[in-house]
């Protein structure tokens, strides 16, 4: 009972400073919040314009292929380029108060997961829009973005906590992400490519999520048993990275602060 | 020194607690240096010890005042106490479940209204949204902002701000350990009698209190104990108004 709202009480907390995340984002916008939802959409024009004539013929509903992946995408790097920053952005406010640091971490992917909650609504009228029919599989899709968040929220525990010690971290980890979304099949079809670099995207666990969702919101399948696996070894495995090795630095990740 | 009492009801108990923060000799911690400091073995550090061997206790019922010039560590004993830092050496005897931390404005976010600020704060401090729901109109009287709480905080004057933070951080049922950091003469005159009343009603709930401030006015008016920490280390405990009064002389034959 006591457990229970303790973890109620965090949850506030994340709530809160969600809240605040966001308000402050938007603050010197009209639209605000809005824009969750129109800037997926924009940049899903900007590229189907270029790119839906050179993969006609590979990709039906380019539009679609594209969106998924760079929604799933915009997540990851949205949680946890912000994440990493998360323990010293907040550093006046760790040293006053009594909540897990590990709360401000989870802000910030939180915070990107409740923007992905508003880019849907784009992704829903487009899906209409295109006549996607949807079936069964569709109702995967939460276990396979649940699985995406944790593997998400292990990343930023590792950068948050590295990027205490080391600050060069964030510009390494900003070449690493061009790379990585290079290698995430976001915009262009895996197929076109062979070879060693068409294994190291298949075993790439970002693309793994997204050609998951895809499958089933796209094709009405449901990802294979050794996609399951996949999907669930780097979603805990990750997680618990992350967060192991966070607890075993907070104490020297205090003292720098 | 004080005469040593039984166990039994010491609430806090701080048992020759050391505090040192590491720092890397060389300040940017780039991943270049770390490099190079992998290859020349053992880095550099500076330690600081915030902290020497520090020892008192706290009764229950007491109220404690820890008193010191700037730097000298007060505050964190105070992180210490209430587990907000964990000591190099030494330990804490207390019940973190019973402490309650008071700082003012933790987190106040000058972008956000100030209705959403109490709820931002009120979070952090360790309120429930329920609570917050039941107690904020009291809150907004206590601080008598009534009409300004739509506005963002950027917008409000200082003393405002405080009064918020204030009423926000007494907003709930005495905790059994209190513990206020630089929580009192806040505001103008007629706000300071308030939020006074308002701590010795708490201190008068039985609460266990522990109060952080470099003015002896405040200590002597409020404490029935003083702690006197000077550069990290325990320079004297016991009678508010003799640990005042020596504080008083070093601050004028001092540097100070």
């Amino acid at each position: 009972m006591e457990r229970a709202q303790k973890y109620r009480q965090r949850f506030f907390v994340i709530q809160q400073l969600t809240a605040r995340e966001i308000k402050r984002k938007y603050a010197r916008s009209y639209l605000g919040i809005v824009w969750s939802v129109l800037n997926p959409l924009l940049s899903m024009t900007v590229l189907s314009l270029i790119f839906s004539q050179l993969f006609r013929r590979s990709i039906e509903n380019y539009p679609i292929y594209y969106l998924t992946g760079y929604l799933l995408w915009q997540m990851f790097t949205g949680a946890t380029m912000a994440g990493m920053t998360a323990l010293a952005d907040n550093k006046s406010l760790l040293m006053k108060v009594r909540i897990p640091m590990d709360l401000f971490i989870l802000t910030r992917a939180y915070t990107s997961l409740i923007n992905l909650g508003y880019s849907f609504i784009a992704y829903g009228i487009m899906l209409a829009v295109f006549r996607i029919a949807l079936n069964w599989s569709a109702l995967l899709t939460p276990v396979i973005l649940i699985l995406l968040f944790s593997f998400t929220v292990g990343i930023s525990y590792l950068l948050a906590t590295g990027y205490v010690f080391f600050g060069d971290i964030r510009h390494l980890y900003g070449v690493a992400l061009t790379l990585w979304m290079y290698c995430s099949a976001i915009f262009y079809p895996v197929e076109q490519l062979q070879g060693t670099i068409r294994t190291v995207i298949q075993l790439n666990p970002m693309y793994v999520y997204i050609h998951c969702f895809r499958k089933a919101i796209m094709e009405g399948l449901p990802p294979t048993g050794s996609e399951w696996l996949q999907m669930v070894i780097w979603g805990a495995g990750i997680y618990l990275a992350g967060y192991l090795f966070f607890k075993k630095s907070r104490n020297r990740i205090m003292q720098k602060i | 020194m004080e005469m040593q009492r039984t166990n039994e009801h010491a609430e806090i108990a701080v048992r020759h607690v050391t505090m040192q923060f590491r720092r890397a000799h060389e300040e940017s911690s780039s991943l270049k240096e770390l490099f190079i400091n992998a290859f020349r073995k053992g880095q550099k550090y500076e330690t600081f010890t915030a902290l020497d061997d520090v020892s008192f206790t706290v009764f229950k019922g007491e109220v404690a005042g820890i008193i010191g010039t700037n730097g000298s560590g007060k505050s964190t004993i105070l992180k210490i106490i209430a587990g907000v830092l964990v000591p190099t050496k030494g330990k804490v005897e207390a019940d973190q479940d019973k402490i309650q931390l008071l700082t003012l404005g933790t987190g106040f976010d000058p972008e956000l209204t100030g209705r959403e600020n109490v709820y931002l704060n009120g979070a952090m401090i360790g309120y429930s949204k329920k609570y917050l729901d039941e107690t904020y109109e009291e809150i907004v009287r206590f601080a008598e902002l009534e009409g300004f709480m739509d506005e963002k905080v950027r917008n409000y004057s200082s003393g405002m701000v405080s009064r918020l933070g204030f009423a926000i951080a007494t907003a709930q049922d005495t905790p059994e350990i209190l513990i206020l950091d630089e929580v009192l003469s806040v505001g103008d005159l007629f706000f300071r009698k308030k939020s006074e009343a308002r701590i010795q009603e708490m201190i008068h709930g039985g609460s266990t209190v522990l109060i952080v401030s470099h003015s002896p006015s405040v200590i002597r008016s409020n404490c029935t104990k003083a702690i006197w920490i000077e550069k990290g280390k325990l320079e004297a405990v016991g009678d508010p108004q003799e640990v005042c009064d020596r504080y008083e002389k070093m601050q004028k034959g001092g540097a100070g």
